[in-house]
């Protein structure tokens, strides 16, 4: 009789974990939607569409990041140099700007943007060094250079506006065409991994490298190509940035390789690799944003941002954790 | 009586540094046979199903696929030729489905570049088909890999090996981590199986293999001392013959 129980009980757990494993935005939804409750009553005018549009122009920028750091820890890898490579797009932008063209100086920020991803995956596929190393120095080797080279001053965007205006100019009511760009990225990438074979070889390379290599998967050229989107998306997150303020300073993307991980994780990857989804970084992110507006239309101190967000971190790994790691066993 | 062998290695050596691992070892492998690679550790019997699935290069020596020389610089180029391997830990990937796995690499797509369209109906037709040929019974092969048993990873390994057409199916200790219940499931569809393919069936239990391989080839410490027809030989000698390393008796 007891042993009964016992199995009814065990069935009913693994089952409602199933649930949750089968939709995992369902839940990153569900907490996006109460704290964006939690403070429209607790901060003052948060529930605004000038609010929803603050908030949503600092998700698309961290969106972006973490939409290129998803699909790399799905398959095994991380990337501690986005923020550097952010300020690197932009400066590049910027300085090129003054003297080209703003759509030559685009791609050329962003052209070097991918390279500079493309040296972080071969250092970390031949080489053989773990990414989270490789990545960690390349972020000092270019914020090293950035500091030496403009010695921490700021540099003015003094190019032509068609660049701005197709990446971060107010169209109108607050709305910025990076936010259609955030969408459209994430809509597009999240199709590339849930219904492509390169998706399919994603999940592989990082659900298990050996067993992915021994199926036919290049696990080599799957890495490098998301080594170099992540710098894509990075130094396009940094223009679309630098377009907005119009001007450019190295100090600029600090701390984003963090909150690109943290968006990622809350919106459900695990960090050993193999499961995530993008939808869900993606809210990961417009959360991380509005708790960066909330807490200071709530009355707080600017600082406690960082507070709230850890909270909300270590809560949704724990769930995360819980969840997925036993079904996957 | 003999047609041409599926498979034909001759003199096959691997070193690793200054440790050699297989000293020039020649068999055949007939079609549709079952043969059994016995040996005790560190005889080499991994090392010879690794080149054969291309996953090393022999340091000398040749392979023959249905008389044609064949060299394998990838795991892929072996199983195009077909060559399946399935290894201990069942070839699967537990952080994904059953679909995802069985497509592993072969994914059914409306093109033939990575970035296509899958066609995830047929997809889970065909899979769903091939699961059930093996006697499974999920409630969709969109579950994860980690809700079967050993026993049925085991199943959908062979499955899918067989669904992709495979001519010689390499297995490395199939039975290694299974309950006693499901060692008969395996065996018998190892038999099954081998009525389309010719398997090479590594393992450390004679017991085992005995009951449904046609023959056995011996490896000690790199070379092979002794080559056996069931009919040939007793599970005893076979045993006594691995843990004394000599074949011939008083």
């Amino acid at each position: 009789m007891e042993a009964d129980i016992n199995i009814m009980e065990i069935r009913k757990k693994y089952d409602l974990r199933k649930v949750y494993f089968d939709h995992p935005v369902a839940g990153i939804s569900m907490a996006t939607i109460a704290i964006y409750v939690l403070f429209s009553f607790i901060g003052t005018r948060f529930f605004s569409f000038d609010c929803f549009t603050s908030i949503f122009t600092i998700a698309a920028e961290t969106g972006l990041m973490t939409i290129g750091e998803c699909i790399l820890i799905i398959s095994g890898d991380f990337d501690l140099s986005v923020g550097a490579i952010y300020a690197l797009g932009g400066f590049i932008y910027v300085s090129t700007a003054a003297f080209l063209p703003s759509f030559l100086a685009f791609i050329i920020a962003i052209g070097l943007c991918a390279f500079v991803g493309y040296i972080n995956g071969v250092l970390t596929v031949r080489v053989g060094i773990p990414s989270f190393v490789t990545t960690l120095g390349m972020m000092m080797i270019i914020r090293g250079s950035l500091l030496l080279t403009t010695g921490g001053r700021s540099i003015a965007y003094k190019g032509d506006i068609f660049i701005p205006t197709i990446l971060s100019d107010i169209i109108g009511y607050g709305i910025r065409p990076s936010h259609f760009w955030f969408i459209t990225l994430l809509l597009l990438f999240s199709f590339i991994l849930m219904r492509t074979p390169y998706g399919n070889w994603v999940f592989a390379t990082g659900g298990d490298q050996k067993i992915a290599r021994a199926m036919g998967v290049n696990v080599n050229k799957v890495k490098i190509i998301n080594f170099i989107l992540m710098g894509v998306l990075a130094g396009l997150a940094g223009c679309m940035a630098i377009s907005r303020f119009r001007f450019a300073n190295v100090a600029f993307g600090s701390l984003m390789e963090l909150e690109a991980i943290a968006g990622c994780v809350i919106g459900g990857v695990l960090l050993s690799g193999g499961v995530g989804n993008i939808i869900g970084a993606g809210l990961g992110a417009l959360l991380m944003a509005m708790i960066r507006i909330g807490v200071v239309l709530a009355g707080a101190p600017g600082y406690s941002y960082q507070l709230f967000v850890g909270m909300v971190l270590i809560t949704s790994s724990y769930i995360n954790l819980k969840t997925f790691k036993k079904i996957i066993e | 009586m003999q047609s041409s062998p599926l498979l034909k290695i001759v003199n096959i050596k691997k070193s690793f540094g200054k440790v050699q691992a297989l000293k020039g070892v020649s068999t055949v492998i007939q079609h549709k046979e079952i043969v059994a690679l016995i040996g005790d550790n560190g005889a080499g019997k991994s090392t010879l199903v690794n080149i054969l699935s291309g996953v090393f290069h022999p340091s000398e020596g040749e392979i023959y696929l249905e008389g044609k020389k064949v060299n394998f610089s990838l795991p892929l180029e072996s199983r195009k030729a077909g060559i399946e391997t399935v290894y201990q830990n069942y070839s699967l990937i537990t952080s994904m489905n059953i679909v995802r796995n069985f497509y592993l690499g072969r994914e059914l797509a409306k093109n033939k570049t990575m970035f296509s369209i899958l066609d995830i109906n047929r997809m889970n037709e065909e899979c769903k088909r091939a699961i059930m040929g093996v006697d499974i019974n999920v409630r969709s092969v969109n579950e994860l890999v980690s809700v079967l048993s050993g026993g049925e990873r085991q199943a959908v390994s062979i499955g899918r090996a067989m669904h992709f057409r495979a001519k010689l199916l390499l297995l490395d200790e199939p039975l290694a981590a299974l309950s006693v219940r499901e060692v008969n499931k395996v065996q018998e569809l190892i038999k099954e199986a081998s009525k389309r393919v010719a398997i090479l069936y590594i393992s450390h239990n004679i017991y085992h293999v005995y009951s449904i391989a046609d023959r056995f080839v011996i490896l000690d410490r790199g070379i092979k001392i002794g080559e056996f027809e069931k009919k040939d030989v007793t599970v005893e000698e076979l045993m006594r013959i691995i843990s004394t390393g000599k074949v011939a008796k008083i």
